[in-house]
């Protein structure tokens, strides 16, 4: 787990832990290397991988994020196999514009709920099984939609396979367990963006799968029943190797699950109430519902948009649509390395611009893909379009983690959650009812985007300022001890339980931007809970 | 840098297209000549509230050229299609009927072309069998007069200016089989005991660990 005092919402700790800038390495004086561990990369002294070797299979830390993100991308293929083949369902189903936009938001709201109920399963009984369990339970959900044979059935099916998403929970808990938190941020960030890609490779593979069934004879209503055999076996592929590849933790399988009779030291009611109170928490919510939410209405109205407006072949509007969703392989760590060049000239009131400036950005790419008539100018809106959602949810988890320090798990929890609330929301208001045709339906989501950014100007931070304000010059109030110390009462910091917040305040001064940078001596990664 | 003026070239260039993109293809719906092919459909049962079977059920289509047509030198090519009637447009921004002839979309099922012989004077029937994709729905069948450049002139439907006459529905199959729904079964039952035995045998090995 990523923090040893086994704090509920800990094992989220290092999900999104961006304390310091991207890095791919830990040198050694900062985090001590074991030197008796045999590993094929070098470790900490929990055996943590200090290093981030992107195309090594070695067992088991790059072996994990390997499994790991394949896992949850596998999942992101299932949730939206029915995108691309939608102007081939609607026909067998007798579908009306309701039936498919229900069946969209439908697809993205069972794992709102999944996702946080994950990572309770996730500390039961361990990331990999955790995954396992996820991947090879809902394998029968995929192959169901054979049987479908109306509106209800398709809804239904897809709410059952959406569940399927909070392998996101399970991938990046399961990373924290292998990698050093200095370099989680990049690890979890890169995970999480090729995990998204499978909503890009769906939409080129299905339509592809569906075109080889036809021409070996199948009628096109068969055709794309049997065509989700492949993503139904991609999920049994992927949980065998997850469960005979994988294993729990570095050193072996199940070793500190005996451990776990560690009572959890922190109170799940507390640690709710500093998310829930915190105001920040919910602007975030509602951000990322309009960066990850748009994002995943795109994956589930693209296709059959290009297939309609442009009268393109199906395989064709599948290559356009697949490149939205396939942007994510550099553009969610793009939008994390931008806020970190923010952060190191403005601090924390560079991060919230960029974010602003980028998914605002992205909000009027989106207006644009509406309203433009041609296909060369949807192809080029689109794909800038892709480019900040997507930057803005990398943008978006950078600043996550200095928002509470005690809630982090829970924060991230919601956030994510958020993210599939938002899916939903749009989806329903834009593309579910015949009042808007779908070219109407993106330039008002578009709208909206930018509207929905604006909450960020208000996120305040005491000890770094705001969009507009700066730092509060209070001796006392303004600095980083005060905000994460005032998450515990009294009797809490009499037991000393508030030393990881101030140390993690510590390692924080550097968001406060260049004039801090420059005039702090340590080194920003001091060492901290490893 | 170079990347922002590459994007804001690409930019300009595309938006030139976009304005440029001229008015070709405005060939009008209303524009063609009404009533010059007389087209009835006869589907093969008849009766209150039949639905027609696809893959299954035929249609037997009987048309001639109306006395009343004006541009039959101009006729190449006859182009039989099935559209959709109204009540199967509602809700479904796919099947809409659009003036512009490019852009409609309420005829999208071809059920027959060829070519156009003047000598012949009589009607001329053939029969169609609702091919297996048709999707469920009420329908009814319009012929398009083409010309040399392969330009709509004139048409003929079976049914009505409004819609409502001889229409006649469809039921489509379903896709489904035995074989997929027992093949599905056998999957979703194997990834479900693979788990559990998995999980079960691990169980059993750190047991039998823990004991030693």
């Amino acid at each position: 787990m990523g923090d040893p005092s086994g704090e509920p919402g800990s094992s989220m700790h290092g999900v999104t832990g961006r304390e310091q800038s991207f890095a791919f390495s830990v040198a050694s004086p900062i985090v001590p290397t074991d030197t008796t561990a045999k590993f094929d990369l070098p470790v900490d002294t929990e055996h943590k991988a200090k290093v981030f070797k992107l195309f090594s299979f070695a067992n088991p830390h790059m072996r994990t994020f390997h499994l790991s993100w394949i896992s949850f991308s596998t999942c992101f293929v299932s949730t939206f196999a029915a995108a691309p083949l939608v102007p081939i369902i609607r026909e067998n189903l007798n579908l009306t514009k309701q039936d498919i936009g229900n069946a969209g938001v439908a697809s993205v709201s069972g794992s709102i709920f999944s996702r946080l109920v994950m990572g309770a399963v996730c500390d039961l009984l361990g990331p990999r099984y955790g995954c396992a369990f996820l991947v090879m339970l809902s394998a029968p959900t995929v192959f169901s939609m054979s049987f479908v044979a109306d509106a209800g059935g398709f809804i239904t099916v897809r709410f059952m396979i959406g569940f399927c998403l909070a392998t996101f929970v399970s991938c990046q808990y399961w990373m924290s367990t292998m990698f050093n938190s200095q370099i989680i941020g990049l690890v979890n960030g890169t995970a999480a963006g090729w995990g998204n890609m499978g909503g890009g490779i769906t939409q080129l593979l299905m339509p592809v799968v569906y075109e080889i069934i036809r021409r070996c004879g199948a009628t096109a209503f068969t055709a794309w029943r049997l065509a989700f055999f492949v993503p139904g076996w991609l999920h049994i592929i992927m949980g065998i190797l997850v469960l005979t590849l994988g294993q729990d933790l570095p050193d072996g399988n199940r070793s500190a699950l005996e451990k776990k009779g560690e009572v959890a030291k922190d109170k799940f009611g507390k640690i709710m109430w500093y998310a829930v109170t915190n105001y920040r928490t919910w602007i975030f919510v509602l951000l990322y519902g309009y960066s990850m939410g748009v994002e995943l209405s795109t994956d589930n109205v693209i296709a059959e948009y290009f297939f309609d407006r442009f009268h393109l072949k199906l395989h064709t509007a599948g290559i356009i649509a697949a490149s939205f969703g396939m942007a994510n392989f550099f553009a969610r760590p793009a939008g994390g390395y931008a806020s970190d060049i923010a952060a190191t000239y403005f601090g924390m009131r560079g991060r919230l611009w960029a974010l602003w400036i980028i998914q605002t950005a992205g909000g009027l790419f989106c207006v644009w893909l509406g309203r433009a008539n041609t296909l060369v100018t949807a192809i080029v809106a689109m794909i800038l379009f892709s480019l900040g959602a997507q930057a803005a949810c990398g943008a978006t988890f950078a600043i996550v983690p200095f928002v509470s320090r005690r809630a982090l798990g829970i924060i991230s929890g919601l956030t994510g959650a958020g993210g599939n609330f938002g899916s939903g929301l749009t989806q329903l208001i834009f593309f579910s009812t015949s009042q808007f045709t779908t070219e109407q339906g993106l330039t008002w989501m578009g709208v909206m985007i930018v509207a929905c950014t604006l909450p960020v100007t208000l996120i305040h931070f005491p000890q770094w300022g705001s969009m507009f304000l700066p730092p509060s010059k209070d001796p006392v109030k303004g600095t980083e001890e005060h905000y994460y110390a005032s998450e515990w009462n009294e009797q809490e910091k009499q037991k000393n339980m508030h030393q990881g917040s101030l140390r993690f305040a510590e390692n924080s001064k550097s968001e406060g931007g260049r004039r801090v940078r420059s005039a702090a001596t340590p080194p920003e990664n001091t060492p901290n809970n490893v | 840098m170079a990347i922002k003026k590459l994007l804001f070239a690409s930019l300009l260039i595309c938006s030139m297209i976009q304005s440029s993109h001229g008015a070709t293809k405005e060939r009008l719906f209303t524009d063609l000549e009404k009533g010059s092919l007389e087209i009835t459909a006869t589907p093969s049962r008849t009766g209150e509230g039949v639905v027609l079977a696809a893959g299954i059920d035929k249609l037997s289509i009987t048309w001639k050229v109306s006395s009343t047509a004006t541009k039959e030198p101009e006729f190449k090519t006859i182009k039989v299609k099935l559209c959709y009637a109204p009540v199967s447009q509602v809700d479904r921004p796919w099947r809409k009927t659009h003036n512009e002839l490019f852009k409609d979309k309420s005829c999208p099922h071809k059920i027959s072309s060829f070519s156009y012989d003047p000598t012949v004077k009589t009607a001329q029937s053939f029969d169609y069998t609702l091919e297996r994709d048709i999707p469920t729905g009420t329908y009814y069948v319009r012929a398009y007069a083409v010309d040399a450049i392969d330009h709509e002139v004139a048409f003929g439907q079976s049914t009505n200016e409004a819609k409502t006459t001889n229409l006649f529905s469809v039921q489509a199959i379903s896709g489904r089989h035995k074989s997929l729904d027992i093949a599905s079964v056998c999957f979703s039952v194997f990834s479900v005991v693979a788990l559990v035995v998995f999980f079960v045998n691990e169980k059993r090995k750190a047991k039998i660990e823990q004991s030693r």
